[in-house]
């Protein structure tokens, strides 16, 4: 079950690959036309601050995945205690970090509408979206994923290999998103 | 695990070969990105299957002295059949119907792919299956 998360997560990376293609090419047609780039005024501060949750949710992910790797699924002390939590409660905090992600994106998202930036407004805003916005579904995937490994903890009646098995598959796609989100922002907010 | 992670990491080096020599001839952005993607897809699975390898012990493949009989045992969980993969296909196909036809019909066939999701995580966690 690792070994084809892995393989389609390199799957995974072409498709990315298309994406980031698009908008190289957008990019230099458009610059070669002398035409304004970026094609809006990005707000870099906001984009930043989702940045770094979503970076620091992959902390909390693999902290998960260390407990999971310990047998450990709930946690043992006071809540506070977050040397003593398990999966669950790395997990629920990861989802509520992917969350805030998405919901700063859709932040960034309007206030880009209000400038006039949209998916039909100009090629920038084409290759502006369409990348950013598979992203953003990425992470919901995820979040529903964070949603299904939390259910099948619960849902157990033992710790099973299948729940670690899969709940550290969840991370391996989790750091994926994360990693692509890096680049994402690193072409599209800060070296345009 | 080595020889198989080896493979991957030549095919990542030789991406990452092809990757210089074209942006050098060319200065294309958009072939260099796919390439320089492509080390990536080439190495992300190298470096896994030899981090793993690490990790594990020695596998009966890996010794050259090695038995079929050595690969023995339990492997893991396969569901003896199921019905979720069709409705599941199903809704996917419906969702994608909903793309052509209407976001209504989109968001009737999303709301199809989430249940029967539920229903394909979750079938052998209730009921007199559950393990």
């Amino acid at each position: 079950m690792s070994v084809g998360t892995i393989i389609w997560l390199s799957s995974e990376l072409m498709f990315f690959a298309a994406l980031f293609a698009m908008y190289f090419t957008i990019r230099s047609v458009d610059k070669g036309e002398g035409l304004p780039w970026p094609g809006a005024h990005l707000d870099v501060r906001l984009g930043s601050i989702n940045t770094t949750v979503l970076l620091l949710s992959s902390v909390t992910c693999q902290m998960g995945v260390f407990a999971v790797e310990r047998g450990q699924i709930r946690r043992t002390a006071k809540i506070w205690q977050f040397r003593q939590w398990g999966l669950r409660e790395w997990y629920v905090l990861t989802f509520f970090m992917g969350l805030y992600f998405v919901c700063g994106q859709a932040v960034e998202y309007i206030g880009l509408m209000r400038q006039g930036l949209t998916l039909h407004s100009s090629a920038y805003g084409s290759v502006f979206f369409i990348p950013t916005g598979f992203h953003g579904l990425h992470v919901v995937g995820g979040l529903i994923a964070f949603l299904f490994i939390l259910g099948r903890t619960f849902a157990a009646k033992r710790l099973t290999r299948e729940v670690q098995v899969s709940a550290i598959v969840i991370s391996y796609y989790w750091h994926f998103v994360d990693v692509v989100w890096i680049g994402l922002f690193t072409t599209i907010d800060l070296i345009h | 695990m080595k020889v198989e992670g080896g493979l991957f990491i030549g095919c990542a080096v030789f991406f990452a070969g092809a990757d210089i020599v074209y942006w050098y001839f060319s200065h294309d952005p958009t072939g260099t990105t796919a390439l320089a993607l492509a080390v990536g897809l080439a190495f992300l699975t190298g470096f896994y299957v030899l981090f793993t390898g690490r990790r594990l012990p020695k596998r009966p493949e890996d010794d050259p002295a090695g038995e079929i009989e050595e690969g023995t045992g339990e492997i893991g969980f396969f569901s003896p059949h199921s019905w979720w993969p069709l409705f599941l296909g199903l809704s996917c196909g419906l969702a994608a119907l909903g793309v052509a036809i209407g976001w209504w019909l989109f968001l009737i066939g999303m709301l199809c792919v989430v249940s029967t999701t539920i229903g394909f995580v979750f079938e052998y966690y209730h009921g007199e299956f559950a393990h």
